[in-house]
């Protein structure tokens, strides 16, 4: 235990000797995220000054008399676009992305037409790679399905038909998200960004501890110390293990200030990630710190040199990194099995965190078994391994 | 006091490879019958051509490699014994396979307490000074965080390291990391000392500090040290060993002090003496 102690204080130290090496793991674990966050803010806080300007860009508003009446009715205001010129630089600026509210084309024939109840036909341009215009459209389609009703209601009330008929039933919408449930859509990102703090890392450490000591020629008199590989290699893997869930630890601070500058107001009274989320992120990192550097250093130790060692981590960086794409990919649900995949089940716990669910030991406890599995497999394995490695 | 007792070892390798065909296995028989007896306060040598078997044989002894037959004792404590308690030798376990690694048993560990080895690979931790990068081993030797600094001091002295001591080992030069990683081999002050080629790559003032070191070491003031050194320079055997064992093609095929070498070989020369015991063939031809 004394030996492992010593080992691990060791590996520390010089790990965190290597400023350079840190510095390059922290600027992308601690920027990174909150940077991202800031965007996306960003971006809803211009859906939300959008949504609040309440404006209809029209062409061809002289057109439609009736329409633009309803429009304003709606306390909606009516920027208008006239010539042919105005409309296709607006078209264009549709497509690539400038503008951000869909184009409302009235025909010359409107009022003509729907006097003769011959149904005009009223276009609303938009660009489905556009996102900002694109969200737009539903609002002056509902607003466009308003008028359809209000007119037919009129023609109907004035033959004497009851309104009632062309409602057969009524709609009333009621979301059962909580506020939080509605901000995390937004902050799902965040364990992503965790779990990555965590691979970064343990990463480095991983290696040089494993490889880099066989490369650098210092494993061999290591080994020629009384010391049992048993001792070695837990020392190593908790220094390991210890810088990963440091990383986190930062990773998941950076998140606090980053939320104070976050643009949009409502969106920030949604956003809640205080201490105690900072704590349970944490807490629920230990099982993939652990058995994520225990896998790297396994992978590590049969490989001759730090090079190779980066080589053959790709794989486990590239699974752990899209563990969370597959809550994205497959929005329907969470799977019991989500909870059994190292990585999946971290991103899955601290999705629900941050939905303001209470965990329960069922969803946390498969996440700890197999991570501990993980780790006391691995580490069986490098103990084993590293006389091998050193009588090649 | 280390004995090795007619060792062998052989591995598998593969030779010949192409792109899409596996070579064939072969056998190489690294060493086949080495037997040196290394007494304390004596330097022995270890005088081999590249090749010979000298560093295999030293890394059995460091129990890095398990013989495939042999017996190796040190300080009547058998390397890969079940036991560790001292005095009471244990016969080795059986053999275990081509290249097979597996725990070390209580014996190897309580050898490797007894002795300092210098293998041929020697690398420092380059982001700690030379002090810590002793300091590290003593304490996994056991000792006090204290007491391995007081020793690394110490051994700074012997060494004439003191000026690079508290320097990170990035920067150093050849015979500063050979020194340093020598002072990390005797942190326990071991009573042997296993020191693989020593002097490669070191220019004329290092090779003459270490050769002082050693025979200081060897002397009652430094503690009667058992040393065994391999090495394939024939003027360091002559300068400084008390015995030499000859290794040529996995065997020792002679040992004795140099005068006696000569004697044998009934030569002027110890170069001559040693391709004439060596290669006996070669001359013949």
């Amino acid at each position: 235990m004394t030996q492992a102690w010593i080992v691990f204080t060791k590996e520390l130290a010089d790990a965190l000797r290597d400023r350079r090496t840190l510095l390059r793991i922290l600027i992308p674990a601690l920027l990174m995220g909150p940077l991202l966050l800031m965007a996306l803010s960003g971006l809803i806080a211009s859906f939300e000054e959008r949504a609040e300007k309440r404006e209809v860009v029209v062409y061809g508003a002289d057109n439609g008399p009736t329409l633009v009446n309803y429009l304003q009715r709606q306390t909606y205001t009516i920027n208008s676009i006239k010539g042919d010129v105005l409309r296709e630089g607006y078209e264009k600026g549709l497509r690539e992305g400038k503008m951000a509210a869909p184009l409302l084309v009235i025909p010359a024939d409107f009022e003509a037409k729907l006097l003769a109840g011959e149904a005009p036909v009223v276009e609303v341009m938009s660009d489905s790679a556009n996102q900002r215009a694109q969200a737009s459209v539903g609002a002056v389609k509902g607003l466009l399905y308003g008028f359809n009703q209000e007119r037919a209601s009129l023609n109907l009330a004035m033959r004497g038909v009851s309104i009632e008929l062309l409602k057969p039933i009524d709609i009333e919408e009621r979301d059962l998200a909580s506020v939080q449930a509605r901000a995390a859509r937004l902050s799902s990102i965040i364990p992503m960004f965790i779990i990555m703090a965590v691979l970064y890392g343990a990463l480095t450490a991983a290696l040089d501890s494993t490889a880099g000591e066989r490369e650098r020629g210092s494993l061999e008199p290591l080994l020629m110390n009384p010391a049992p590989h048993g001792a070695i290699v837990v020392g190593k893997w908790g220094a390991v293990a210890l810088l990963g869930m440091a990383v986190a630890l930062l990773s998941s601070l950076s998140f606090v200030p980053a939320q104070w500058l976050l643009r949009s107001d409502s969106l920030q009274a949604m956003f809640q990630f205080g201490m105690p989320e900072v704590l349970a992120f944490w807490l629920l990192q230990i099982p993939l710190a652990a058995g994520l550097s225990a896998m790297l250093m396994a992978l590590a130790i049969r490989s001759k040199t730090f090079k190779e060692a980066q080589a053959g981590s790709t794989l486990i960086v590239t699974a752990i990194s899209l563990a969370p794409m597959v809550t994205l990919l497959n929005p329907g649900g969470e799977a019991a099995w989500y909870l059994w995949v190292p990585g999946l089940a971290q991103n899955t716990l601290m999705l629900a965190v941050l939905k303001g669910e209470t965990l329960r030991w069922g969803q946390v406890l498969p996440g700890v078994v197999v991570g501990f599995a993980l780790t006391a497999v691995a580490l069986f394995y490098v103990a084993r391994s590293m006389r091998a490695a050193v009588a090649r | 006091m280390i004995d090795i007792q007619d060792v062998h070892k052989q591995f598998t390798t593969r030779t010949g490879a192409g792109l899409f065909k596996r070579g064939r296995k072969s056998v190489v028989h690294a060493v086949q019958g080495v037997s040196v007896t290394a007494a304390n306060g004596r330097i022995t040598g270890l005088l081999g051509a590249n090749g010979a078997g000298k560093t295999t044989t030293l890394r059995m002894l460091a129990g890095l490699l398990a013989p495939d037959s042999g017996h190796i004792a040190v300080d009547g404590i058998v390397v890969g014994s079940r036991e560790s308690a001292m005095g009471r030798p244990e016969p080795a376990q059986p053999p275990r396979g081509v290249g097979g690694a597996t725990r070390r048993t209580g014996g190897t560990l309580a050898a490797l307490a007894r002795m300092g080895i210098l293998g041929d690979a020697h690398g420092l931790y380059p982001r700690l000074s030379a002090r810590e990068n002793i300091a590290y081993f003593g304490r996994l030797q056991g000792m006090e965080l204290d007491a391995a600094n007081a020793r690394a001091e110490e051994l700074a002295r012997l060494l004439e390291m003191q000026s690079i001591l508290d320097r990170r080992a990035e920067g150093f030069s050849q015979g500063e990391r050979m020194k340093t990683a020598l002072a990390r081999a005797l942190v326990h002050d071991p009573a042997n000392i296993v020191l693989d080629e020593p002097t490669n790559g070191l220019d004329v003032l290092a090779t003459r500090a270490l050769r002082e070191a050693l025979r200081w070491l060897r002397s009652p003031e430094g503690g009667s040290k058992c040393i065994v050194f391999s090495t394939h320079i024939m003027q360091e055997v002559e300068q400084l060993c008390d015995e030499v064992v000859i290794v040529s093609h996995g065997r020792s095929v002679a040992h004795g002090n140099v005068p006696a070498l000569l004697e044998l070989a009934g030569e002027q020369r110890f170069e001559d003496a040693f391709v004439k015991l060596a290669f006996p063939e070669e001359i013949a031809a």
